[in-house]
C-alpha cells in the first residue's frame, strides 16, 4: 500500500498539539512510518501545494483569511482531520465570542485595529466539512493513533459520546466531588482515559461536551457544592463557547 | 455449627499470616485511598490492609472481568489466522465482605449460562476468595440485609470473622483447607470460640434489619406495579448519565466488544471493555435511533435489572445492597431513597383505589 501524503496545518492555536507528535514515544516510528509528511510548517521549509490524502488541521478559524485558507486546504485534501480542541470545538479561542468584536480588536491592536479584520471564533467543522476529530487540549496521543488507524483502514472513528467519569471510574480514582472539588468530567466527552484526574487534576472539559449533556443537572450538582453560578458558566465556557454557533 | 470446620487465627499472628499468604501467590486486599475511599490492591504485608473499610470504589468484578480484556488475536492477510486468548493470573483476594461475595455469586451464574464464557470461568477458577465479616453496618447507604447479603452464605474458600483477640475462620473448600495446612498459623476452634461467634451473630441480628420498609418477597410485586411511576420521571432532571452507578456495581456485567489493528494493519486484537446502560450510545442503533433516549428510562432499566428481571431468570436479586451506586452518585441519587419513594407511590395508588 502506498503511504498517504499528509500535510499538517495550523490556524489560531498555541501549536501545542503539534508538539504532542514529538511526545508519541515508542510509537513515533510506526506512526511516521505509516504516513508520508509532505508539508509541516513547524518542522520543514518545503511547501507541497499539490493534492493531499490527509490534511491534519490544528487551530480555530478566527478571521477572513483563515476562512479562505481552510477552504483551499479542504479542496486539496481527500480527508481532513480536525486536530486539538481549538480545531474540534473552538477551544479557548472561543472566549473571544463573549465580547463585542470591535472592542476586542481595539484592545489587541490599538489604533490600527481597522487593518485587522476578525470574525467570531469557529471550530473547523463550523466552516468546512471535517472527516475525523481528535479532541483534547492537548490531544491525547493514544487517541490520535486510534484515529490514524481508522483513517488508514478507511473506517469511521467514533469519539466516545459518554462522559470522562466512565474512564475515571475504570481507573478507580477517588472522585473529585468526594474531595470537595468540582470537576467537569460528568458533561465532558471521554476518550482521554481521564488523563487529568489520573494525575490528580480536575477535568476542565477540554474535549467538548457529550451530545446530550444534562446541563441543568450538572449545574444543580455544582450548586450543591456551593459554587457561584457565573463561575460554573465560566468553567463550562472556557473550552465550549463555540457550541452556541451550532 | 459444630459439624462445620472452624479454625482460629490469633490476632498477633495476623501479619505473619498475610505475609506468608502473599508469598504463595499474588494477594489483593482492601487498602485506603484517602478521603474515606478504599480499593482492592496488591499487598505484601498486613500493615497495608484496611481491616475496617467501607465497600471499595470498584467491586471485585475488576478481577473477574477486567475493565479491558483481550479475547482474540488475528492477522488480516489471506488464509485468516485467529487465535483465542484467555488472560488470567492466579490470585488470592482477602477481605471480601458478604455483599461482594454475593456479587461474585451473581456473576458466576451469568457467565455459566450457555454459551459459557470461558474467559470468565477460567479466570474465576484461578482466584481464591477469603471473606471478612461485617460485625456492624459499613455506613448508612448499605441495604445488604434487604437482599439477604448481610450474613455469610457460601461463595468463599475461607471466611474470617473478627472476634478481637482472634479471628474465627470457616474453612469452606479444599483450597481453603490447603491454605490452612500450608501456612500453619491456625489452631483448632473449640466450643468456646464457636459460642462467641454465635453471640456475635445474635447481636448482628439485632443491628441488621431491612433498610427499606418492605418485605423481601414483596419487592418483585412492587416493581410489577411501578413501571410508570412518577419516581422515574423525577430522575430525568437529576441523573447526569455518567455511568458511575453501573461501573461500581458488583453485578453489572455489560460489555462492548471492539477490534483494534496495529498501525501496519497486518495484525490486530479483539477485546472487550465494560459498557453501561446509563450511557447515551448504549441503546443507540443503526439509523441513529435510541430506544432508551431518556435518562429516566435508563435509570428505571437499571433498577429493574437489579430487582425484577433477574428474579425470573436466576431466582435472586442482582442487588447486593453494597451501597456503591449511592455513594458514587454526585447527583445524590440514592438506591434506598428510590425504593422508599416507589413504596410510597404504590401505597398512594392502593389508597386511591379504596377511596
Ligand atoms: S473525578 Fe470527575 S471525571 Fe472522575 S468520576 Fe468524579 S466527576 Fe467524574
Ligand atoms: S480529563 Fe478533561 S480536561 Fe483532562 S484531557 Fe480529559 S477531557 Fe481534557
Ligand atoms: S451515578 Fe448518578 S448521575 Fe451517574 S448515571 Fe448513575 S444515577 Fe446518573
Ligand atoms: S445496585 Fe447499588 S447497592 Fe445494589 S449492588 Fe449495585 S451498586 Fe450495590
Ligand atoms: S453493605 Fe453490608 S455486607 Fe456490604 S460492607 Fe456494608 S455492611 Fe458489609
Amino acid at each position: 500500500m502506498k503511504k498517504p501524503k499528509v500535510g499538517i496545518f495550523d490556524f489560531a492555536c498555541c501549536e501545542g498539539c503539534q508538539l504532542q507528535i514529538a511526545n508519541i514515544g515508542e510509537d513515533v516510528l510506526d506512526v511516521l512510518g505509516s504516513i508520508d509528511v509532505v508539508e509541516w510548517r513547524e518542522v520543514m521549509s518545503e511547501k507541497w501545494g499539490k493534492n493531499l490524502d490527509i490534511a491534519i488541521v490544528e487551530g480555530s478559524i478566527t478571521n477572513p483569511h483563515a476562512v479562505k485558507r481552510i477552504q483551499r486546504i479542504r479542496k486539496k485534501a481527500k480527508i481532513l482531520i480536525a486536530y486539538g480542541s481549538c480545531a474540534t470545538i473552538g477551544g479557548v479561542n472561543g472566549m473571544k465570542n463573549n465580547f463585542n468584536l470591535d472592542d476586542i480588536r481595539k484592545y489587541v491592536y490599538g489604533d490600527s485595529y481597522r487593518f485587522f479584520p476578525t470574525e467570531m471564533t469557529k471550530a473547523v467543522h463550523q466552516t468546512v466539512k471535517v472527516d475525523y476529530f481528535v479532541n483534547g487540549c492537548p490531544v491525547y496521543i493514544p487517541e490520535f493513533v486510534a484515529v490514524l488507524k481508522a483513517v488508514l483502514q478507511g473506517v469511521p472513528y467514533y469519539v466516545p459520546d459518554y462522559p470522562v467519569c466512565v474512564e475515571c471510574k475504570l481507573n478507580e480514582n477517588v472522585c473529585m466531588y468526594d474531595r470537595k472539588v468540582t470537576c467537569l468530567g460528568p458533561v465532558t466527552r471521554a476518550g482521554c482515559n481521564a488523563w487529568c484526574i489520573n494525575n490528580g487534576n480536575i477535568c476542565y472539559g477540554c474535549r467538548g461536551m457529550v451530545s446530550n449533556p444534562n446541563e441543568k443537572g450538572a449545574q444543580d450538582v455544582l450548586a450543591k457544592y456551593k459554587i457561584p453560578m457565573d463561575l460554573i458558566l465560566n468553567k463550562m465556557n472556557m473550552y465550549n463557547k463555540c457550541r452556541e454557533l451550532g | 455449627m459444630e459439624d462445620l470446620q472452624y479454625v482460629i487465627l490469633k490476632r498477633e499472628r495476623f501479619h505473619d499470616f498475610i505475609s506468608r499468604l502473599s508469598k504463595m501467590q499474588k494477594l489483593v486486599a482492601p487498602v485506603s485511598k484517602g478521603y474515606h475511599h478504599f480499593a482492592f490492591e496488591e499487598v505484601t504485608s498486613g500493615n497495608e490492609i484496611a481491616l475496617s473499610y467501607i465497600p471499595t470504589i470498584l467491586p471485585l468484578k475488576k478481577f473477574f472481568m477486567p475493565q479491558r480484556e483481550t479475547l482474540l488475536e488475528f492477522k488480516t492477510a489471506k488464509g485468516t489466522y485467529a487465535e483465542p486468548v484467555v488472560e488470567y493470573e492466579p490470585m488470592t483476594i482477602f477481605g471480601a465482605h458478604t455483599c461482594d461475595l454475593a456479587g461474585i455469586q451473581c456473576l458466576n451464574m451469568v457467565f455459566s449460562e450457555r454459551p459459557k464464557d470461558y474467559n470468565y470461568l477460567t479466570r474465576k477458577n484461578k482466584i481464591t476468595l477469603i471473606g471478612l465479616e461485617c460485625n456492624a453496618y459499613c455506613d448508612e447507604h448499605a441495604s445488604c440485609h434487604l437482599v439477604n447479603a448481610s450474613f455469610p452464605s457460601g461463595g468463599y474458600d475461607l471466611f474470617f470473622t473478627d472476634l478481637e483477640d482472634y479471628f474465627i475462620v470457616h474453612v469452606n473448600t479444599q483450597t481453603g483447607d490447603e491454605i490452612i495446612d500450608i501456612i500453619k498459623s491456625f489452631e483448632k476452634a473449640d466450643m468456646s470460640h464457636i459460642k462467641e461467634l454465635k453471640r456475635l451473630r445474635d447481636n448482628k441480628s439485632k443491628i441488621f434489619s431491612n433498610e427499606v420498609s418492605i418485605e423481601r418477597r414483596h419487592i418483585p410485586e412492587l416493581f410489577d406495579m411501578s413501571f410508570r411511576a412518577r419516581v422515574w420521571k423525577a430522575l430525568e432532571e437529576r441523573c447526569l448519565a455518567c455511568g458511575n452507578c453501573t461501573n461500581v456495581c458488583p453485578t453489572c456485567y455489560c460489555f462492548d466488544i471492539r477490534d483494534e489493528l496495529e498501525l501496519n494493519l497486518k495484525r490486530g486484537v479483539r477485546y472487550r471493555v465494560w459498557d453501561s446502560c446509563q450511557l447515551e450510545p448504549f441503546a443507540r442503533v443503526a439509523g441513529g435511533i435510541n430506544f432508551r433516549k431518556e435518562r429516566s428510562a435508563r435509570q428505571r432499566h437499571r433498577y429493574y435489572r437489579k430487582f425484577r428481571y433477574p428474579v425470573d431468570r436466576f431466582s435472586r436479586f442482582f442487588c447486593t445492597g453494597c451501597g456503591r451506586c449511592t455513594r458514587t452518585c454526585m447527583a445524590g441519587i440514592s438506591l434506598k431513597e428510590t425504593l422508599n419513594e416507589l413504596i410510597k407511590e404504590s401505597e398512594d395508588r392502593v389508597w386511591k383505589k379504596w377511596l
